[in-house]
């Protein structure tokens, strides 16, 4: 049984590798057209650094307002899906959209958006804002799922109405991890934000595209620095927060 | 004068099929201090929970300080809820909020409920939630988390949150199980004197005998959701412990 589903595992990615034109020798002989580039993107131009700065914080702020507007409208998505504390008759619709939603990417709401309100950092914000309330609204969802029930019944015994059960028996319980997890999707959209200016929603990615698209392969490099230097700084500081709460 | 609670034709089925409270009829007196006795699975956990719909009833009457509970709407629930404090075998605490923070919680019932959601409360409502950590003996703790207590501290707290929703009733349901020996007295000393003192009504579970017997003013037994005895601790006899417990004991 085991080794069928090995053997059967093995020929499906055979057959992917014959299907999708994978072949090491093409790889090989490539490879002097990577040193190429490689060798042209050095040194990076300092000229650009201006550029490349103001388009990395472009791709912060759109990353940093689109989570914190996410982490807010999540938040009754987040009670609604949950299957212990959601009103029954709102629970199978709300996961029902929020899957939904959640199935498409930043990047193809970013081409919506570009498309519905034109260029720049906005439609990136609302693109980050529509992947990100759907995705926190799962997570908040699962840490709800996973609370002591026995506050929750402390509170309600009390005659406090369904709000205030959620305010003092939920909330502080799932408090720091809603935080924490907020955080941690910050981190990843402004790595998602970096390649929204590719389709014209503004960042840091739109100087890289351009810079690349002009074969000026110094500029390019200059920018992907700092784009790496941006993630890495906005990890470091997400991190030790997140570090902090739970 | 009527009865503080009135439980009649009680029966609880909890899913999938278990009849854990199979009829069972009790009024409790004001100022009585009701222990129910019963071993793990004898059904007084959910009747406890039942009397305040934590559990509903499949079927039967709670009246409570005059009250009905069951078929009681939204807001006549939670109006007969207010009355009825609850303390838990596992404390139940908020454990990331502070001590006066989880008193303020039995003010919930009373307060305005839009300010109370931005986490304000009335003066008068601090002032009193602060006046039952006293009567607890915990009014120095009232800044610190709820988690950095000890276990007896925890339901000394839980027992100033009840007392905070100014009870015509407190239920305990097994309040000195999760506590060794010394916390035990210390617990029901202190539901004693809160029974003593404000003359309120209690209905209190145990395991142990000892204990049952050295506080109540009337002991029920329970066994398989039915009430097997019900009496004062003086009338429990040999007999009635191997009737309430079986003779495996």
């Amino acid at each position: 049984m085991k080794r069928a589903a090995l053997f059967g595992g093995l020929v499906v990615l055979a057959w992917v590798a014959w299907d999708t034109g994978a072949d090491p020798v093409r790889l090989i002989n490539g490879i002097p057209w990577i040193l190429d580039f490689l060798r042209r993107s050095v040194p990076p131009d300092p000229s650009v650094l201006p550029a490349a700065l103001a388009g990395a914080l472009k791709t912060v702020e759109i990353a940093l307002l689109g989570t914190a507007v996410a982490a807010a409208l999540a938040l009754p998505l987040g009670f609604l899906s949950a299957r212990n504390v959601a009103p029954a008759p709102l629970f199978q619709p709300a996961r029902v959209v929020l899957n939904f939603f959640r199935s498409i990417d930043t990047l193809v709401y970013a081409l919506v958006f570009v498309a519905a309100v034109g260029l720049g950092p906005f439609p990136g914000v609302l693109a980050v804002i529509a992947y990100t309330t759907t995705s926190l609204a799962k997570l908040y969802s699962e840490a709800i799922e996973g609370i002591e029930p026995g506050p929750v019944d402390a509170v309600t015994a009390t005659g406090a109405t369904r709000l205030q059960v959620l305010r003092y028996g939920v909330l502080p319980q799932v408090l720091p991890l809603f935080l924490s997890y907020v955080l941690y999707r910050l981190e990843t959209n402004i790595r998602a934000a970096t390649v929204l200016g590719f389709v014209g929603a503004g960042g840091i990615g739109f100087y890289l595209q351009t810079y690349l698209r002009m074969i000026d392969y110094r500029a390019a490099s200059t920018a992907l620095l700092v784009t790496i230097a941006m993630v890495m700084i906005v990890d470091a500081l997400s991190s030790k927060l997140r570090a902090r709460l739970v | 004068m009527s009865a503080m609670i009135e439980v009649t034709g009680l029966r609880v089925v909890l899913p999938p099929a278990v009849v854990a409270v199979n009829g069972i009829d009790l009024a409790v007196q004001p100022g009585e201090f009701v222990v129910i006795l019963g071993r793990s699975g004898s059904g007084k956990t959910t009747f406890l929970r039942a009397i305040n719909r934590l559990v509903e009833p499949t079927a039967g009457t709670v009246r409570v300080a005059g009250r009905p509970v069951t078929g009681a709407g939204r807001v006549a629930l939670r109006a007969a809820r207010r009355q009825i404090g609850m303390v838990f075998q596992q404390f139940n605490l908020v454990r990331r909020a502070c001590v006066l923070d989880n008193v303020l919680a039995g003010r919930l019932g009373y307060v305005p409920p839009l300010p109370s959601l931005l986490g304000r409360f009335p003066e008068a409502d601090r002032a009193l939630a602060h006046a039952c950590l006293e009567q607890v003996g915990l009014a120095h703790l009232a800044g610190r988390r709820a988690d950095t207590l000890s276990g007896g501290e925890q339901q000394r707290v839980a027992i100033a949150r009840a007392l905070a929703q100014a009870p015509a009733v407190i239920l305990a349901d097994e309040p000195t199980a999760s506590l060794d020996p010394a916390l035990t007295a210390e617990i029901m000393g202190i539901l004693k004197s809160i029974n003593s003192e404000r003359r309120l009504t209690l209905v209190v579970s145990q395991h142990q005998l000892e204990t049952a017997l050295a506080y109540a003013s009337r002991i029920v037994g329970f066994r398989a959701g039915r009430v097997t005895f019900d009496g004062p601790p003086g009338a429990v006899t040999p007999a009635v412990v191997e009737a309430i417990y079986g003779p495996s004991r």
